[in-house]
């Protein structure tokens, strides 16, 4: 492929998912001047890997790049907080066990989740384990599928599933303790 | 909870992932459906379904970050500096690496006549695990049958153009989860709904017994025309047929114009000149070619 069509290819599949990316970037790495960084850095690589991109969803697609990014920035400028993430087969299984322990009524009101402000459930979102954070905003934020978020996390769909259901279930029960 | 036969997990972190998947919209119509009965007879489940609205309502309201212009314009300056760099020996590396999918630009378009994108087909490529919805894809294809000329070369010629063009207008559309522009499985729907737009639908005939259900049907633009297209889904492969009124009512058999990596097929019947793609194996595309024309007539 011509370098010219690289290019156009470029600003059709990167350019329209820069919001995404921005979002996915601030989520992994907690403040919005990161992300800049991070998704200029994905942005080159995506530039630089474009004659490897297949088709497909281009977001999703973006995304993967910038998930990867963001952790090697993380890994590279926040060696302690990549630490914390801890075992992500721990989490898991964790997650299978409240998911089974919690009744179903121990959720707060519907309507209570409804008018949490955002500063609460920003707050809520970024104290989420990483592995329950990076599922909940690639799928409520970003609006990926199921298949797309198993196939970028390297995951069975059923552990996208249950790590999306714990992380909602953490954050209702968060938004369901503020005043 | 009492034991029910309708295909669902009957634990309960089962039935709840079900209710999670039902919000996200991943579910089919039969399994929606189910879900949708044991939230409406369980009121726990019903509070669990409203509290996972709730939130993904809270979250999707949440400011987003904004694109600044200079951020935009830093990123932009990514794809074009190494255009400008590279644009002295375009020429010479764009003519053989013409790859199918790959096909975009003016450059290729002039190129479309040397190129045989089905020859080059990679049997690789694969889009079937990607979400189906975003290969709704809509195909602008712009057909130039210029008179004159030998009608054979010219008719060759633009089709391949136009394999092309659909391969770039493909892959472009892609960008935009393209919405089908009426989403129905019933033909009377469809084809009413076609010709109060634009005039004219093509035959609709549903083929969800042989495995091709009719989901809905959309206007492309073709040559600046509005033309009918309907979209029909064989398992996780959408199919788009774009069906062009045409003027001389010539008969052609069908052939094969796959390009960019997803079949494609051409034919007319007279009435109508037709153009298949889909991400599917030609010999299901095929397939489906030869019950449509079949049911068609």
């Amino acid at each position: 492929m011509s370098e010219k069509a690289l290019a156009e290819r470029f600003n059709e599949v990167v350019l329209p998912h820069l919001g995404d990316a921005l979002s996915l970037a601030r989520w992994l790495t907690g403040n919005a001047a990161d992300a800049e960084d991070v998704v200029q850095d994905a942005c080159i690589k995506a530039h630089a890997g474009m004659s490897g991109y297949a088709g497909g969803n281009p977001r999703a697609w973006l995304l993967t790049i910038v998930r990867n990014t963001s952790y090697t920035w993380m890994s590279r400028n926040r060696p302690r907080a990549m630490m914390a993430v801890g075992d992500l087969g721990d989490l898991d299984e964790m997650a299978a066990a409240h998911g089974t322990s919690l009744p179903d009524e121990d959720g707060p009101e519907a309507s209570l989740i409804a008018k949490a402000d955002a500063a609460a459930l920003e707050a809520a979102i970024a104290g989420l384990p990483q592995p329950f954070r990076e599922t909940l905003v690639l799928r409520d934020i970003n609006g990926l599928s199921y298949r797309d978020i198993s196939a970028m996390l390297a995951v069975p769909i059923g552990t996208v599933m249950s790590r999306l259901a714990r992380a909602r279930g953490l954050l209702a029960s968060e938004l369901g303790r503020a005043p | 909870m009492t034991a029910r036969d309708d295909g669902l997990p009957n634990d309960p972190e089962g039935i709840r992932l079900m209710i999670h998947a039902l919000v996200d919209g991943e579910l089919d119509a039969a399994a929606a459906l189910a879900v949708e009965r044991r939230i409406a007879a369980d009121p726990a489940l019903a509070a669990e379904h409203a509290r996972i609205l709730a939130l993904q309502g809270a979250v999707s309201r949440l400011p987003r970050p904004a694109v600044s212009d200079a951020f935009l314009a830093r990123i932009a300056a990514i794809g074009t500096a190494s255009t400008e760099k590279a644009q002295g020996d375009e020429p010479q590396r764009a003519a053989p690496s013409a790859l199918p999918g790959l096909i975009a630009g003016p450059a290729q378009q002039r190129r479309a006549t040397d190129t045989r994108p089905s020859q080059a087909r990679p049997t690789t490529r694969r889009f079937g695990s990607f979400d189906w919805r975003a290969m709704a894809a809509s195909i602008v294809m712009s057909a130039v049958l210029a008179s004159g000329a030998t009608q054979w070369v010219m008719f060759k010629a633009a089709s391949d153009s136009i394999a092309a063009e659909i391969a770039g207008d493909h892959r472009r559309s892609l960008l935009a989860a393209s919405p089908i522009d009426i989403v129905s499985s019933d033909r009377h729907t469809v084809k009413p709904w076609l010709d109060a737009r634009i005039g004219v639908s093509p035959p609709a005939p549903d083929l969800a017994t042989d495995g091709f259900a009719l989901i809905g049907g959309r206007v492309e633009v073709v040559s600046g025309r509005p033309v009918p297209a309907l979209v029909y889904r064989h398992r996780e492969h959408l199919i788009t047929l774009v069906a062009e009124p045409q003027q001389g009512g010539r008969v052609t058999e069908p052939r094969d114009v796959s390009s960019g990596g997803f079949s494609m097929v051409h034919w007319s019947d007279g009435a109508f000149s037709y153009w298949a793609i889909s991400d599917m194996e030609r010999p299901e595309l095929d397939d489906f070619v030869a019950r449509f024309r079949k049911a068609a007539v």
